[in-house]
């Protein structure tokens, strides 16, 4: 009984890595979208974002399998129940990183005149990603932590972003239209870094059984 | 065993009590019935001499109740009796003592009573008068004298139980201590009991045969562990359940994991065409992949593993074939720019000669197109020579012959030959140092002098300078050619050394390379293990030093 029960664990755990990975990936894509300029990445956006939400249903029907009939207890459950959880967050992940891709290709025409540190923004919703993914496969609580705190920069970051679209809009040198997409797109990765965050914390809850929140 | 002799022990303990009781006891009671019969022929001996002094009345003065004392007359009739009334018994000349004793003089017999509880003792005796005197005593039968005891014999019985009890098993414990304490790992250094010593030596033998075939698995493990670690290429092994079982130092490097791999194989690396290689494998598909990370390309093979015909995981190879693409690349541009180095000539080749062969033109310019023609022509030799050089030194052919060179005076030689080329932009061209010989290709060596002087005159400013300085250390010789010219800027200074890289994008043909110069340079220095500096400020000159190695 306990090994099959440690088989689906393991199962749990690889399908939670594979999300994860298409996560990761479906971000990238988002990201190349917007500051390499390589429309074609939208496909692959969509297209990752669609196995995303198989992953998520899939995870789901096996948490609920686990839960009935193994009935699980402290560790275990608290482990089924954190996936359960995180689930819905990388699924959230993956939406967003769609909802660039398909932005991205009306920002990317429009040409800036004015400097927006949208990269920077890019680059930190990825890293947190990978390190809320990182965090959950080490089983390492201080990984986790740091995703935590790199919200914070994510926020200023945001801040610091809508201000220079702010003073753009005013100067009216740029496509307003595109400003504003642009400024979706930052409230994008700033939802990314927040979702990632969640992630973050139910690994911690995962691993300390505590929840910091 | 322990169990096995302590039972047995007791089992024997306690039959031989039981024996040795049963007969014990046969052996008192045919003792004490040899007593009881002499003593009432002692007591028949006394009460016939009272008998005969007394008469009859003594037997009525007799009091016992154990013993009762009977007087019968020759012919059977009772006359008198202790216990009994005379008259009421019955002739007694049947009974057996009474025969015997009429017979030998005495007689004796012995009678149980119904319930066999107990036995009467009779002897007769024949008095002188032809009467019998019997005397006859009870005696207790075994079964009474049992069950009188029975208390204290089982309380006997109790004792010697557990007395025998703590024996056998001390017994067997002192049997099986010597066992127990028998040190298995040193067969051969006990001291016990004899009849073990062939077992102990079997034991021995074997234990050294484990041995060797323990040491000689553990170096085939050990031999086939150091392989794998070694290896340039990275191993993964993982199981059904995407465990990885077994990872070599080259797969983590190669797929930037961490230290301690353990767990599932997508805590290695999670790229997507590793996840597809994975997944594929243990669909039971052999799998080959590319991998680009970190600007590297790997390639990905994954096989599954079979057991019974039933996946049971999965092998991985990785194998890092950045070089080989590097290669291919510079292959593939290689020729593609050969062959539009070879076109260019060529086209204005063919456009003169197409002009002239349509004719209507004057022979001034029939002479110019020829010159052209003639000049492209040249060019494209040039440029043939420069790629056979190439070629040839690609292939490191041993063609060549080495011999000691001596760089000062071949670089006197080049300035010599380049002298035309140097007066007409009115360049100076001094060398500096002295005798430094090279034991190397008086030709290849040749070639990277003149490459590198003739770079320094065509990309000079008019009356500029181009200074060679030659020189040895303690372990190197060294050749420095510097000029004052135009400098190479520094983000071309990496790729001056490739095929066909030109500073000049342009291409223009003024200066007459080919574009090649520099790269034979530097496969001659590579050539002659050769190390090769380039030092460039732009418009102050360049500066490319070549270290040799002295043998």
């Amino acid at each position: 009984m306990r090994n099959r029960f440690d088989e689906q664990l393991l199962q749990l755990n690889t399908e939670l890595l594979k999300m994860g990975a298409l996560c990761e990936e479906a971000i990238s894509y988002a990201v190349k979208c917007l500051t390499e300029r390589k429309p074609e990445m939208k496909a692959y956006a969509i297209e990752t974002e669609k196995m995303i939400d198989h992953k998520e249903r899939d995870i789901e029907s096996l948490c609920m399998k686990l839960l009935m009939h193994q009935q699980p207890v402290a560790t275990d459950f608290r482990m089924i129940t954190s996936a359960l959880k995180m689930i819905s967050d990388m699924e959230r992940i993956g939406d967003q990183a769609e909802d660039i891709a398909e932005i991205a290709e009306y920002v990317t025409n429009a040409d800036f005149q004015s400097k927006v540190d949208i990269t920077d923004m890019a680059e930190t919703a990825v890293k947190m990603v990978m390190n809320s993914i990182d965090s959950y496969i080490n089983k390492n609580t201080d990984i986790a932590y740091s995703v935590i705190a790199m919200d914070d920069t994510m926020d200023e970051l945001f801040i610091k972003v809508k201000n220079q679209l702010i003073n753009s809009v005013k100067k009216g040198t740029d496509n307003a239209e595109a400003l504003i997409d642009m400024l979706m797109i930052a409230k994008y990765f700033e939802r990314i870094g927040d979702h990632a965050e969640n992630v973050a914390e139910w690994v911690i809850f995962s691993i300390t059984g505590n929840h910091n929140s | 065993m322990n169990k096995k002799i302590f039972r047995s022990s007791l089992l024997v303990a306690l039959l031989v009590l039981t024996a040795s009781f049963v007969m014990m006891i046969g052996i008192l009671f045919n003792y004490f019935q040899l007593q009881i019969e002499k003593e009432l022929k002692n007591e028949a001996i006394y009460i016939s001499a009272a008998i005969e002094n007394e008469g009859t009345e003594y037997l009525k003065n007799i009091v016992n109740n154990e013993k009762r004392v009977t007087l019968i007359s020759a012919d059977g009739t009772v006359i008198a009796d202790t216990s009994v009334e005379a008259d009421e018994l019955e002739n007694h000349l049947d009974r057996e003592e009474i025969k015997k004793a009429l017979a030998d003089g005495h007689g004796t017999s012995v009678r149980y009573s119904e319930t066999l509880t107990e036995k009467v003792v009779y002897y007769a005796e024949l008095l002188d008068d032809g009467s019998i005197l019997r005397v006859s005593t009870k005696q207790y039968t075994v079964v009474t004298v049992l069950l009188g005891l029975s208390q204290s014999i089982s309380v006997v019985i109790l004792l010697t139980f557990i007395l025998s009890f703590i024996l056998s098993r001390r017994v067997s414990k002192s049997i099986v201590k010597p066992i127990n304490e028998l040190d298995l790992d040193n067969p051969e250094n006990n001291n016990t009991y004899e009849e073990l010593s062939p077992l102990l030596s079997k034991i021995s033998s074997q234990h050294k045969t484990i041995e060797k075939q323990l040491h000689e698995a553990k170096k085939q493990q050990e031999e086939f562990s150091l392989i794998i670690e070694n290896m340039s290429d990275g191993l993964l092994i993982i199981d059904k359940n995407m465990q990885v079982l077994m990872c070599n130092t080259s797969a983590k490097k190669l797929l930037n994991a961490s230290e301690n791999v353990n767990g599932n194989v997508f805590s290695v690396n999670r790229s997507k065409s590793f996840r597809q290689s994975v997944e594929k494998s243990l669909g039971g598909e052999r799998f080959e992949n590319e991998m680009v990370y970190d600007d590297r390309h790997y390639n990905i093979i994954a096989n599954p593993v079979y057991e019974d015909s039933e996946i049971i995981g999965a092998f991985i190879v990785i194998i890092d074939i950045t070089d080989t693409i590097q290669r291919e690349q510079m292959r593939r541009e290689f020729t593609s720019n050969v062959s539009h180095e070879l076109k260019t000539p060529l086209t204005s080749i063919s456009g003169f000669a197409e002009m002239m062969m349509n004719g209507g033109i004057d022979e001034a310019t029939v002479k110019d197109f020829s010159k052209s023609i003639y000049d492209e022509a040249q060019r494209l030799i040039s440029l043939v020579i420069d790629i056979i050089r190439i070629s040839e030194l690609d292939e490191k052919s041993n063609m060549f012959v080495k011999e000691k060179v001596d760089l000062y005076e071949l670089s006197e030689e080049i300035i010599e030959r380049l002298k035309p080329h140097a007066d007409k932009k009115s360049i100076k061209m001094n060398i500096f140092g002295g005798k430094a010989q090279v034991y190397g290709v008086r030709k290849i060596l040749d070639e990277i002098i003149y490459n590198l002087c003739d770079n320094a005159v065509k990309y000079n400013n008019n009356g500029g300078t181009v200074d060679i300085i030659v020189g040895t250390t303690d372990n190197e010789t060294i050749l420095t050619v510097r000029d004052n010219g135009i400098g190479i800027p520094k983000n071309a200074q990496k790729r001056v050394f490739e095929r066909f890289y030109r500073v000049d994008k342009s291409r223009s043909k003024e200066k007459g390379g080919t574009g090649l110069g520099l790269s034979i340079v530097k496969h001659g220095a590579v050539f002659h293990n050769a190390q090769i500096t380039l030092e460039s400020q732009i418009n102050e000159g360049t500066s490319i030093t070549l270290k040799f190695p002295k043998q």
